[in-house]
Formats: C-alpha cells, structure tokens, sequence
C-alpha cells in the first residue's frame, strides 16, 4: 500500500502558523531566483506550481504568501508520520519526498479487509490535517505510481509514462513515439524498448506493472518476538501501561523460551489516540528471560527518560518487539548453592546502563596507536569485546604512564637550561614547580602516515619529547615538549599531560 | 549466628553440653539487661570492669545486637575479612580488637587528598587497596570506578595504561561516568550491592557533595558488610579541619611522598605518605611513608627513611586528630 501526501510541505504550514488568509507558497533560492517549491491547495488551483518563478507567481496572483522552504522539517515530518503508521505494519518505508510505503501483507485482516485499513490510515491523517491518497497494489512501485496519480488498484494501464519516473527526455521520446500510456509500453515487446532506452525502462515497467517485486527498506529492523495488545478503551494510566509491557515480556520470553533464545534487545511502542507514538528501548548486558530483571530496568528507564511519558487521551496500542535475541540456553544453578556472579555483573551493567545512557558505563579496550591518548578505547561495558591482557610497557620500573590523563593536555610555562634540555622548573595553574628530579626524554612522534603528504619534511606533524619528572613535594608529572626545537618549531610549547601516583 | 567466634570456639564440644551453655549464656544476658536498666550505671568503670570479667557475655550480646540490627557479615566464602597494605607497622597497628591485621574488607573506608594536587595520589590508593583485597580472593572480580562527569577535566581522566603499569589489570576495571553526586552515590548503593563486584570506589570532591551524608555512608557501609565488597569513598577538596560526619569503618588522609631516586636521578616508584584520621576502634596516630612494588603487589616502607613522625606534613596531620576524634 502507499501513501501519497501532495500537499505535505503546505500542511506543515497549516500546522504550526494556523491556516492563512491568502494562498501561499514555499520558495527557495535557486541560482539567485526565489523558486517555488511547494504550493498549498488553493495555489495549486489558482495555476501555480512547482518551479515556477515567485515573481511570476506573484504576478499571477498579487497576494501571494511566501515561507521558507524547509526539506529537512518536512523529512522529519514524514518519518513522524511512518512512525505512527507502525500501527498498522510494522514493514513501514519512506519514499522522500512526500509517499509512505506499508507492506500490509498479512495485517489488513484485522481491520477486516485491505480497503478499510487504508481508509482508516486516511481517516487519521486527515484529522492530523493531512491530506493523503492512497493506492493498493502487489508491489511497491505499482503502488506509489497508482497513488501518485490518484488511481486505484487495476489501473495500472492508465497512468501516462511519467509514471515511470526516468529522464524527462525518455518521456518525451515515449511521447513522440505515440506511447502515452503505461498500457501503451505493456504491449511493446521488451527487447526493443530495452534496446532503445536501456535496460532501466523495462524493469521500472515490469515493476509499475507487478511483474517484478522490490523489496522496501523498512525504518526500522522488525522484532523476531512481536507482541502486543490493542485496547477498546484506549489506556490512561500509566501505570496499567506498564503492567501491561510486563505481560507482553513474559508472553514474549515464554515464546524466546522456546526457541532456547534470550533477549538482547528490546523495543516498546505506545501508541496513543491521537496519533502520538512513544518509543522505549531497552538492552541488556546478556541474553535474558527474566521477567523481574526487565521489570527494574524499565522502571530504571522510565525514571531516566527526560520528558515523563504522557498518557494524553490514552494509549490503544501498546507493543513489544524484541529486536535481536541471542541463544541462551536453560542454566543449572550449582548443586553446592553459591550465587551466579556472571549474572549478578550483568544485571548491574545492564540496569546502570539503562538508568545513566549506554554510554556511561564503560570498559577500557586498548586500541592500537602509540600515541599516548589515542591507545584507549572506552566502549560501553554492555557490548565490551572480551577482555585482552594490557601490555605493560616496562618491567622492574616505576610507572611509565600517568594514572590521570589530561585531554586535551594543559599548557604550562617551562623554564629550562638548554632549549632542547629537560625542564627546570615549570609553571603550572599558577604555581611553580621546581623540578628535583627528571627521567626523558621519550621521544614520540607524530603518525604521519595518517596525515596529507606526511612523507614530506616539515608535514608529518609534531614531535612531542615526553619528560617523566617529580617536583620539590613530591609530586610526579608527566610533560612534554611539542616540537623539536629547531627543527620543526622555533619556541615549542610545554604541556602537561598526566599526572602519576 | 553472625561471625562471632562463639559458636567456633565451641565447635569441638559435645551438643549436649553446647546447648547447656548457649542456655547459661542467655540467662547471663537478661540478667546483664536487667543490670543495665537500672540506673546503677553511674559508674562507668565499675561496670565496664564487670563486663570485662565476661567476655563471651559480652560476645553474646553483641551477637543479640547484630541479630536484632538485621546486619548479617560477609559470608562466608572462604576468604580472609581483612586485607593487609604489606607494611607491618601498619597493619599490626590496625589489628585493634577485631583479632585481624589489617582492615576489614567488608567495610567502608574513607581516602582523602590532603591537598587538590595529591589527587592521583589519592586515587592511585583506592585503586591498589581494590587491588591488595581483590588478590585475596580466588577469582577476579570487577572494580567498580564510579566518578562524577566533568571532573575528569578539570582533575584530568583515568588513564587505563597509567592503571597496567600500577599493576592493575584495566580489563577488570568498570567506569560509570554519573552525571552528579546524587547519581554517583545511587550507583555505588547497586554497586555495593552486587555479589558480582570486587570493589566499589566513588569518588566525589567538594567540600559538600549533594547527598553525601551520614545516611547515605551508613547505607552503603550496611551493604558492604552485608555484600562483603569493599567501599572505599574517595574524596578531594573536603574540608581537612570539618570533615563532613560519615559512618566510615576508616578515614585515610593521602599525600604524594618524594620517590627514591633510580639511577641518573629518575623519578623512582610511587611513593604515599598515608595517615589515619579516624577509625571504629578508637585508632588514630597512624602514619607512614609507603612505596608500591608492583611485581609483588604489596606496599613496603621506602629505604632509607630513618623516621616518619619526623616528616613535618605528617605531624601537621597529626595537630587535628583532637577534633575529628572528638567528630
């Protein structure tokens, strides 16, 4: 099924200013004319469209409103809008600029027959103040062509070759040649058609015409659990809402149960009255089933969510999808007793990670870089690859690595006998620091393989001279010189990048 | 019953003669009671002097008192309850009367840096104390490091390399980057909580963290006994003369010490000069001068320092251990 909403742009308009008094237009610049690029209804009927010129327009019609043109709000609009059409199918797609595509097999039953849940989906865009037309076919071109063009299913044959969507040229070539129809092309045989205006011709044919099927993008992944409950009345309280996610879990887990699977990851929509979908997801460390554990974690995520949910009017439909599942077979506790820590420290990441963001709770991985701030990597703890041993730089030596690291580093003002030497005493947040004792330098240099002409002399970037020295209390930095003196910087700059214990 | 040394000291003894004695010593209670009612307890000494005679009245009702608190100790997994630094002097010194060098495991201890630059310092102990009771146990279990985000700029961020080179595996180390104090305090209460976690550190700075307060400490400290994981609270900038009143078991005070120079005059091992400011027992006037050794992860006394009271920062410390005793 697709959806076609032509005046998409214009009913934004309409949506956020109110309706205005006059007919409008949105325009942009383009190559220093205001170009319309969208017209609202009444603007549409007076003549106006599309690429015509706005000084034109407005010579046309003197009372012509103009707004800015805005494809990036009407894109967003647009997946709002597949978004709350995953009432119907979770197989939604986006045709930018302006059509839905739904994938419905199998979902028209429960608003009886295919025709009602399209006429339902135009019911509710049309309270939202959108205007749709709407068409059925096999396949998805077949039927964004059809809505297009204002057709319906069978049609196929009436809609003019433009349909086809290529060149302007190859239309008008179509038309020259006496074909304006797509059931005028039908009866052509391929192998000319192919031969005359390539091979893409013929397969968008074959496409308009159900012969051959594409396969849509959906937004998004579909769960391999889908579970959910549609109300009569719609629910007000939120409370009863998540009651009713926590059966719709446990419905779900008993099916993954089955399979020998845990869930990963999981997606809850609730879908309200009036339109407005709300979204929440949740993961977890490791494949799971249980239901207690997913009970802490949504409440953990309803808490952290930063606009509280709002019931409005009500939710009708209230869904759980798991989106990936992993296989985790039935445990055996121990026969001795004892608790089961690789749980316990799952359920922790899991359940952190769901109150402070994913992002918070971390593991460090070493990556592969000598330069020193860049040889970590902090990856969320719940997708954290399996722990690596570190390699430890030295052996029988005190720290040669900062436990505190400074990113980015913090100047200091270095005072040193020779310019090329070790610092004698540096400056550092207003104090100074006499420096008793130093180890250095340990010269790194810069990758210059990574940068544009490395391989040149005075490209490959800075060479830092990193000089491990403790001061007159006690207290250990570590510094570095940034840029050989002489050689690639006349005054280098010092800084201080860590701090040892 | 709790970890009191009652019930393994009778151990060996026939249940005959077990349960006539758990009897007596119940008896002995309610009488004890009854005495400590009366308004005879004027003279304190007089009755400390009597208790003293009975020492397993004394364990009994501390038992009672535990059972009805609701606080269970660390279970029972094999593994020690305390945890040694490796420097004798200390360690010795902390026994007090838990019949146990070292400190409790199960408990959580206090680390404040003495000034903003001792920071690392600080820090660096939390993490070998992690490490020294983590070795303790037969398996390895995480280190939870829970911090407030936009500290790291300004008192710079863990660097995991710095931590492989202190000897602590950064493979086993857990960051949660809360957004405030009140979010680091909630983390560390699950953290705690959690079986499957070797040690908690939270570290806060400021003189007065949001949340942080005697509520919240004794809340943790119960968990920690409960869980049997180590809490070490980790404070920079607090206010040395008017520390904030927490239910920590320990308070430390951490201050970097000069390292003993290698050859060429090369910055040597780390090196902290540690002073104790408060414990349960009634210790104070602990202080020493430690060195890490990684290969065999134990502190030692540096070599050749002759005295360590005479160091004048430490006898500066030692100045305000009147107030917080009295704290």
């Amino acid at each position: 099924m697709a959806l076609f909403l032509p005046y998409l742009p214009s009913e934004r308009i309409i949506r956020a200013h109110g309706p205005p008094d006059h007919p409008f237009a949105l325009t942009a610049k383009i190559r220093g004319a205001m170009v319309i690029m969208a017209a609202d209804r009444q603007a549409v009927a007076l003549g106006l469209g599309p690429g015509m010129k706005l000084a034109d327009a407005r010579a046309r019609v003197p009372d012509l409103l103009a707004f800015d043109h805005d494809p990036l709000a009407d894109a967003d609009l647009l997946s709002r809008l597949a978004e709350a059409c995953e009432r119907y199918t979770p197989m939604v797609a986006v045709d930018p600029p302006h059509a839905l595509i739904l994938d419905i097999t199998g979902a028209a039953h429960l608003h009886k027959n295919e025709e009602k849940l399209a006429q339902d989906a135009e019911d509710r865009l049309d309270a939202a103040g959108y205007s749709a037309c709407w068409a059925l076919a096999g396949t998805p071109d077949a039927a964004l062509a059809l809505a297009r063009h204002g057709l319906k299913e069978g049609a196929e044959a009436q809609l003019p070759v433009s349909a086809l969507a290529m060149d302007a040229k190859v239309h008008q070539a179509l038309e020259r040649a006496g074909l304006y129809k797509i059931g005028d092309l039908a009866e052509r045989p391929r192998a000319n058609l192919a031969a005359r205006f390539g091979m893409e011709l013929t397969v968008r044919l074959d496409r308009i015409l159900g012969i051959e099927d594409r396969p849509i993008d959906p937004l998004r992944r579909i769960g391999n659990v889908i579970t959910e409950r549609r109300f009569a009345e719609p629910l007000t309280h939120i409370d009863a809402a998540l009651a009713c996610l926590s059966d719709l879990f446990a419905e779900a887990s008993e099916r993954l149960n089955e399979r020998g699977q845990g869930a990963r990851m999981i997606r809850m929509m609730l879908f309200r009255c009036d339109g407005d979908v709300a979204r929440l997801g949740l993961e977890t460390g490791a494949p799971t089933r249980d239901a207690a554990l997913f009970k802490r974690l949504l409440r953990e995520r309803i808490e952290a969510l930063n606009d509280a949910l709002n019931p409005g009017f009500g939710y009708d439909l209230i869904r759980l999808s798991i989106v990936s599942s992993e296989v985790l077979a039935p445990q055996q506790l121990r026969l001795e007793g004892g608790e089961d820590r690789q749980g316990d420290e799952v359920a922790l990441l899991s359940q952190l990670s769901t109150r402070l963001g994913r992002e918070r709770v971390q593991k460090f991985v070493a990556a592969d870089s000598h330069i020193p701030e860049q040889g970590l990597l902090a990856l969320p703890a719940l997708n954290a690859p399996a722990p690596v041993p570190w390699e430890r730089l030295s052996c029988d030596n005190p720290p040669m690595r900062p436990l505190h690291m400074f990113d980015p580093p913090q100047r200091v003002q270095v005072i040193a006998e020779v310019p090329d030497g070790p610092p004698y005493r540096f400056t550092w947040r207003r104090k100074t620091h006499q420096v008793i004792r130093y180890e250095g330098p340990e010269r790194i240099a810069s990758e210059w393989w990574q940068r544009k002409d490395g391989q040149q002399p005075g490209n490959g970037g800075l060479t830092r001279d990193y000089y491990r020295v403790e001061d007159a209390r006690g207290r250990r930095y570590w510094l570095f010189r940034h840029g050989l003196y002489g050689e690639e910087k006349a005054n280098p700059d010092w800084y201080v990048h860590g701090l040892f214990a | 019953m709790p970890s009191v040394s009652l019930p393994t000291a009778m151990e060996s003894l026939d249940p005959a003669v077990l349960f006539y004695k758990l009897e007596h010593i119940m008896n002995n209670i309610d009488s004890d009671q009854d005495r400590a009612e009366r308004p005879a307890s004027a003279n304190p000494s007089a009755v400390a002097s009597a208790t003293a005679a009975k020492p397993s009245v004394l364990r009994a009702r501390l038992a009672k008192i535990l059972a009805t608190s609701g606080v269970s100790t660390a279970e029972d997994d094999g593994q020690p309850s305390h945890f040694t630094l490796g420097v004798d002097r200390i360690d010795t010194g902390l026994r007090g009367n838990a019949g146990a060098d070292g400190l409790p495991r199960a408990a959580l201890h206090e680390l404040h840096a003495v000034e903003k630059a001792d920071w690392t310092s600080a820090a660096a102990m939390a993490l070998l104390w992690a490490q020294r009771c983590r070795n303790l146990g037969r398996e390895e279990r995480p280190i939870l490091w829970i911090s407030e985000s936009g500290e790291a700029r300004r008192l710079g961020r863990l660097y995991p390399p710095g931590l492989a080179e202190l000897g602590i595996d950064p493979s086993g180390l857990i960051h949660v980057d809360a957004p405030d104090s009140i979010a680091v305090l909630r983390a560390a209460a699950d953290g705690v909580r959690s079986s499957a976690i070797g040690a908690v550190i939270i570290e806060l700075s400021g003189k007065r963290p949001k949340g942080l307060d005697l509520t919240a400490t004794r809340r943790l400290s119960l968990s920690s006994q409960k869980s049997g994981v180590l809490s070490l609270l980790l404070r920079s900038g607090s206010d040395a003369d008017n520390p904030l009143p927490t239910a920590a078991f320990s308070r430390w005070q951490v201050a970097a010490g000069p390292s003993s120079p290698l050859e060429a005059n090369a910055p040597g091992h780390p090196v902290f000069d540690i002073s104790l400011l408060r414990h349960r027992s009634g210790l104070y006037g602990l202080s020493a001068r430690m060195e890490w050794n990684r290969d065999d992860q134990i502190f030692r006394e540096p070599q050749g320092t002759p005295n360590i009271g005479a160091v004048p920062a430490l006898s500066a410390v030692r100045t305000n251990h009147q107030g917080t005793r009295a704290a």
